[in-house]
């Protein structure tokens, strides 16, 4: 699957019923992001700012020409039609910044999208920020400086602290990507550590939070090791139980047979996994540059 | 939402899910105009597992023997929760019986069909049956027939099974459902089967999409939005945590515990919301100065960093100053030049996560 993530790729904004969109619109625009675009049904042909707007994702594209990746901001349940509607449109990218989509419209679009090669962020996704150079989605780029380290994460607050804590130890970051806070997610940790080897800017990787716990996942950071990018990962909430800890089938089965698997067991089996990939885990935030120095990264 | 067992036998009822002839009983004097003939089951209809157990089902043979169950059923909490209605059902004499569920596998994101030939209440020898299913593409007939096939069934019951399975796929596919479980599935002696218990949760996300499921939602208020994080050991702690995500409440929940400290609360916010902030600071008890002087609170860490907010002026009058409370504040650098002048000696900006935590853990010490 190809990804294109060039300063100058063509960006559409479907949707802004998300109180968050407005705000995340002029933040990219003021960063320079190329948005062409905004798709609101029943407001086509007005303006918003200095943007076009559109009812159908193919008017625009007939109008503005090809687009690289719509940012889809649209309520919950209007999610899977967008990003349906994007995908016969022939859009190779999708960041869904919309929190909350329905499991079954995922597997609905998953499914399609796997069909269409095309590429999914999220749902629940903050978006993608390579600092400097490109900003997709809701994060706000004062927090992240450019430098060599990328960080994968599924947590926007952590992910915030973690770059805060690599910018007090000199460590900037070379592209940080949010899959999604949705139990289920598009493009998965794997994927993104996979395209990572072959990203010239990144020298480590940083993993955050509840991602990338299973073996194969395991196994591509354990590559990325091999190759001399070393991968760090950091994992919260031992000391912590959760109302609703994120699960699989077998935990969900467990929690179904009044068998209660607690959230920090599945965090240690997660620790466990890391280990065995070889893969260093960080016990607290500010360990995590100790880390990276200490494996010899370039960053 | 987890619905009850005689909310999901009428969801099961609706699709074609064999259920037995039953009747909700809302007060014991509703068993005088029972419909069923006894013998009958009593159930209690409460949302956690183990009710056999406690006491909570009870066969009854006739009017009087009923009413004294009820009683003593509506009146026995079970793991704290007290019944509000009684499922009475009709009595199955099963031979076989057999555990069905549909989850959603996250990692797959696929859902899975589940299925044990050891249904009941032996869970253990249930688990170690359990066959899967992976539904990889659109839903056909052919998987529940491939699951009720690796459960060892054959011929007139294995499609009586899969006919089951494919119902309850249906149902979850139409109602949005997270998990739906039959356990057990009854099979008596002339091999006519029956859901005899039923478990249902409906994807909390999509549950606003199904009005017919409106009437049992419990109502979802910003007080219940609010997430509450609690530290694993409950020992009463003199730490407070209010903050923005749920990954850094996770962070700092053990950052305190690796130090040492002992946390009261944590609750995860958003800071652009008022009314949650409000409520967030009712929760943790700090509203007013009797009450801190009353409690064990000593500090209340604040980490709002990478929330969307650019309205710090907004967040410091929630913030209280009271003598015996000191706040700690991690923000970020830039954020500390605007504030530093404007705050009260109790509240202590810091600009690095294990500071805020170091400086918490020591006055929590002190």
């Amino acid at each position: 699957m190809p990804i294109n993530l060039q300063p100058d790729s063509r960006v559409l904004i479907h949707g802004i019923d998300n109180p968050l969109a407005l705000a995340a619109i002029s933040r990219m625009q003021i960063y320079g992001t190329n948005i062409v675009g905004i798709i609101i049904a029943g407001k086509g042909g007005q303006q918003l700012g200095d943007l076009p707007v559109f009812d159908l994702v193919e008017q625009a594209q007939a109008a503005l020409g090809p687009i690289d990746t719509s940012l889809i901001f649209v309520p919950a349940y209007e999610v899977l039609d967008a990003a349906l509607e994007a995908i016969a449109a022939n859009i190779p990218q999708l960041v869904i910044v919309t929190r909350g989509v329905p499991p079954l419209d995922t597997i609905r679009l998953l499914r399609q999208a796997r069909i269409t090669d095309t590429l999914i962020l999220g749902s629940g996704s903050a978006g993608i920020i390579i600092p400097d150079r490109l900003l997709l989605g809701i994060y706000q780029p004062q927090l992240f400086r450019p430098g060599k380290v990328a960080i994968i994460s599924r947590n926007q607050s952590l992910t915030a602290e973690i770059a805060s804590e690599l910018n007090q130890a000199n460590f900037g970051q070379s592209i940080v990507i949010h899959i999604g806070s949705d139990p289920l997610v598009g493009s998965s940790c794997r994927l993104w550590l996979e395209w990572l080897q072959s990203d010239p800017l990144t020298a480590a990787i940083v993993l955050v939070g509840d991602i990338c716990w299973d073996s194969e996942a395991a196994t591509a950071a354990y590559l990325l090791a091999q190759k001399g990018k070393p991968v760090v990962a950091y994992l919260a909430g031992i000391h912590a139980s959760t109302p609703h800890p994120l699960t699989d089938a077998a935990i969900v089965l467990s929690h179904t047979l009044s068998k209660p698997i607690h959230h920090a067991d599945t965090i240690q089996q997660r620790i466990e996994t890391y280990q065995r990939a070889k893969i260093s885990v960080a016990k607290k935030i500010g360990q995590i540059p100790h880390l990276l120095k200490k494996l010899g990264s370039k960053a | 939402m987890d619905l009850l067992e005689y909310q999901a036998k009428e969801l099961f009822r609706e699709v074609g899910i064999p259920v037995l002839p039953s009747q909700r009983i809302d007060r014991p004097t509703d068993l005088k105009a029972l419909r069923i003939p006894y013998p009958v089951v009593l159930k209690s209809q409460v949302s956690v597992g183990n009710r056999g157990k406690a006491g909570g089902i009870r066969f009854v043979e006739n009017t009087i023997d009923a009413i004294a169950a009820a009683r003593t059923i509506f009146n026995l909490p079970i793991s704290g929760e007290y019944p509000q209605v009684l499922l009475a059902e009709a009595k199955y004499n099963t031979s076989q019986e057999f555990y069905l569920a549909i989850v959603i596998d996250r990692l797959a994101c696929r859902p899975v069909l589940l299925g044990s030939s050891d249904g009941g209440m032996n869970i253990n020898t249930m688990l170690d049956r359990i066959e899967q299913v992976v539904v990889y593409d659109e839903f056909s007939s052919f998987y529940a027939r491939r699951l009720a096939l690796k459960m060892g069934l054959q011929g007139d019951l294995m499609l009586a099974v899969s006919e089951i399975i494919e119902k309850m796929y249906l149902l979850m596919q139409s109602q949005d459902l997270d998990l739906v479980e039959i356990n057990p599935v009854g099979v008596d002696r002339n091999g006519e089967v029956m859901a005899l218990d039923g478990k249902i949760s409906v994807n909390h996300h999509a549950v606003g999409r199904h009005p017919n499921l409106q009437p049992w939602r419990v109502v979802d208020n910003v007080r219940n939005r609010l997430r509450t994080l609690s530290p694993l050991f409950t020992d009463v702690g003199n730490i407070s945590i209010l903050c923005s995500g749920n990954g850094l409440a996770l962070a700092m929940l053990d950052s305190i515990a690796q130090g040492g400290g002992k946390v009261a609360q944590c609750i995860v916010v958003d800071p652009a919301c008022g009314e949650e902030m409000q409520l967030a600071l009712d929760r943790l008890g700090i509203y007013n100065q009797d009450l801190v002087e009353s409690s064990t609170l000593d500090v209340l860490l604040v980490n709002l960093v990478g929330s969307e907010t650019d309205s710090f002026q907004q967040i410091i009058q929630y913030l209280p100053d009271y003598q015996n409370l000191t706040i700690v504040w991690r923000v970020l650098a830039n954020d500390f030049d605007r504030l530093a002048g404007l705050l009260p000696l109790s509240i202590k900006l810091v600009t690095n996560f294990d500071r805020a935590i170091s400086q918490t853990l020591a006055i929590a010490k002190d």
